[in-house]
């Protein structure tokens, strides 16, 4: 079992709070990514569930039971660190050994141990070499190893892939989603990465500034944003923001004014919206080329050719914000040469001034289903 | 013929002045030794021949035998000085490796208070506070023994002894100590199979500074809290080469020569466990 519970949490450093009241249940088995921008307190926290950092206030559970006053081993979580953090001077099977060397293990049980762990992680052929003559991907399957010897009941992984190149940090990516699946055990993952979060977690909770921005599976971080900060970090390039006024509400949703033109976006309206200025939002990969229910003709200063896609940026307002879209790659834009490109209403989101969002008419199985069924896209 | 990397190609007149520099300074440092032992190979009655003459005639090692013969206690004097060096070394690293652990890691209130009286007793030396020490190793009842000229060897040693290995301990990646307390380990455990591997490098300069400390400031206890022969370290023990009528020079310097070959073979033995690059692979750096 591996329930996690934790109850208004805080986290003080003298007077400034790191973390303002976290609330969050993970399920036993679940794969939970924590992503945020840096300093949001996305590391302190894992550390705090680690027992690295002291808890300010409010409880942490695991299993139910709290473990703000116990030291890590009782708490059966393990954590694997950023930096590997291998004992530089012992073999690799000594490291991997750590864990039950400091609790007495017999030998005979800790070798069986020790060789299953790495057999999983494909270390069986370096068990007797030191951390310094492997490679990144392969000090990093140690730390991890060192983690899954104890069979813990929760792995904490802060940033494990962060100090390998891209490459290896793709192949790391399926090896931990296909280690979770295999050990069905409770994952906590902290990463700045949204490739590794939106690929890896079952659930992904999004921290900015010492909160919880939005909870949620990554599919629906995506479509159903709950605020600006959450539509901004998740998706890339990031999504665009034009200033909007709401002309009127109805059953079909929002009606906007956008530089003269007229829109209506497909949302749950609250009162009182009627006349105030909202912040359309829209993702570079939904904006089409020529015109759509809002048309924007822009000149492109820069474009990116992937190859998949081409990624144009635009200045648009004065504002110094750039407009990006993500066209299909072998489209016949040229810098410097004015295009008309257009907004589907359906694609929008819309956010009211305090930047929460406007709940989007779409609902969430059927964007599942409409991605799990290749029929119907 | 392998070129140098570009930083590290000269011309011909910087090598000229990088050669001369070094043949100064060696030679200030090397010359005493170079005339102590060449006095050594002299007999007796060339020493003050006029004219001087710097390469000896009749050179030989005849001094080096005839010094055990004229003071027959100098075997235990060099036992003495490497006995006390070594108790004073033991001792320190025993006391110094738990404090500086928890001076690198713990934050305690105190701490840099501590460290910064640790770095004002260092600017007194043993010498400033001999009347103190003596009254307080009469009071003890230790004079004359081995433990008066050990105690104060310790005492003014550990100081820098922490420090020395405080900064070195702070440089071993706190992870390291983290994962281990994830994985259960105590800090007395930690300490043991883990930052003690990778502090040897660390630990080998501070014995090695400690023994050469205990070596050279041990005159100064010898001389004033120990007035017994069999007790005598080396330095004392070399004034059995003055005479009364004469200072027998060849002999004085042959016993300085022999006296520090074991402290010699000492750092020459800890020097290897000086590697560096011991924690290579323990954290992406």
């Amino acid at each position: 079992m591996g329930q996690l519970n934790l109850n208004t949490v805080q986290k003080f450093y003298g007077t400034f709070e790191v973390l303002k009241g976290i609330e969050l249940e993970v399920k036993n088995g679940e794969f939970v990514v924590f992503v945020g921008p840096s300093g949001c307190g996305k590391s302190t926290l894992l550390r705090m569930i680690a027992g690295l950092d002291e808890t300010s206030s409010g409880d942490i559970l695991i299993d139910g039971k709290r473990v703000n006053d116990l030291p890590p081993v009782k708490r059966g979580i393990a954590m694997v660190f950023q930096s590997y953090a291998l004992y530089p001077h012992m073999t690799v099977f000594e490291n991997i050994a750590f864990p039950l060397r400091v609790e007495k293990m017999p030998e005979e049980k800790l070798k069986a141990k020790v060789e299953h762990a790495a057999r999983i992680l494909h270390l069986d052929q370096r068990l007797q070499q030191k951390p310094g003559m492997l490679s990144g991907g392969q000090r990093q399957r140690v730390a991890i190893g060192r983690a899954i010897v104890r069979e813990p009941k929760i792995f904490l992984f802060d940033e494990p892939l962060s100090n390998l190149d891209a490459a290896l940090r793709a192949d790391m990516r399926i090896e931990l989603a296909k280690l979770h699946r295999q050990l069905q055990a409770t994952m906590i993952y902290v990463t700045h990465d949204q490739v590794e979060a939106m690929t890896m977690a079952d659930r992904i909770v999004v921290l900015n500034a010492g909160e919880i921005a939005q909870t949620g599976a990554p599919l629906e971080l995506y479509h159903k944003p709950a605020n600006i900060f959450v539509a901004g970090f998740i998706g890339n390039p990031k999504m665009n923001f034009l200033a909007v006024t709401c002309t009127a509400v109805s059953d079909a949703g929002v009606e906007v004014d956008y530089k003269g033109q007229a829109v209506v976006v497909p949302v749950r309206p609250h009162a009182g919206l009627v006349g105030r200025t909202l912040t359309l939002g829209v993702r570079p990969e939904h904006i089409l080329l020529g015109a759509g229910d809002l048309s924007l003709s822009v000149t492109p200063t820069v474009i990116e050719r992937l190859g998949a896609h081409t990624v144009a940026y635009a200045a648009i307002g004065g504002e110094g914000e750039n407009y990006c879209a993500m066209l299909p790659g072998t489209v016949a834009i040229r810098p410097e040469e004015q295009v008309l490109t257009g907004i589907r209403a359906a694609d929008c989101h819309l956010f009211d001034e305090a930047g929460i969002a406007l709940e989007r008419r779409v609902e969430l199985t059927d964007i599942d289903m409409e991605l799990l069924d290749p029929a119907a896209a | 013929m392998s070129q140098p990397a570009l930083i590290n190609r000269y011309r011909w007149y910087e090598l000229v002045a990088i050669y001369v520099g070094i043949f100064v300074f060696l030679a200030f440092i090397l010359a005493p030794f170079v005339e102590g032992f060449i006095v050594s190979l002299k007999p007796l009655s060339l020493l003050f021949s006029s004219p001087y003459k710097f390469w000896p005639e009749n050179a030989s090692f005849a001094a080096y035998f005839t010094m055990w013969e004229s003071v027959p206690g100098f075997a235990r004097y060099i036992f003495n000085s490497f006995f006390i060096s070594t108790i004073v070394t033991a001792i320190v690293l025993i006391l110094v490796i738990p404090a500086a652990y928890a001076f690198a890691r713990f934050k305690f209130r105190g701490s840099g208070l501590l460290l910064g009286a640790f770095l004002a007793v260092n600017m007194f030396s043993g010498a400033v506070l001999l009347i103190p020490l003596f009254r307080l190793m009469r009071s003890f009842g230790v004079l004359n023994t081995y433990l008066a000229m050990i105690m104060p060897g310790v005492a003014f040693l550990i100081p820098s002894a922490i420090w020395l290995l405080r900064t070195y301990m702070m440089r071993i990646p706190r992870e390291l100590d983290e994962a281990a307390f994830v994985d259960g380990a105590s800090h007395f455990y930690t300490l043991r199979r883990v930052i003690l591997p990778i502090a040897m490098p660390g630990i080998t300069v501070v014995a090695i500074t400690t023994f050469i400390g205990a070596y050279a400031q041990q005159f100064i206890y010898a001389l004033t809290f120990n007035s017994k022969t069999e007790f005598m370290p080396l330095p004392v023990g070399l004034f059995a080469y003055f005479g009364r009528q004469e200072v027998i020079w060849n002999e004085l310097m042959a016993a300085s020569f022999v006296g520090i070959a074991p402290a010699v073979v000492v750092i020459f033995l800890l020097q290897r466990y000086l590697v560096s690059g011991l924690t290579a692979g323990a954290v992406k750096q």
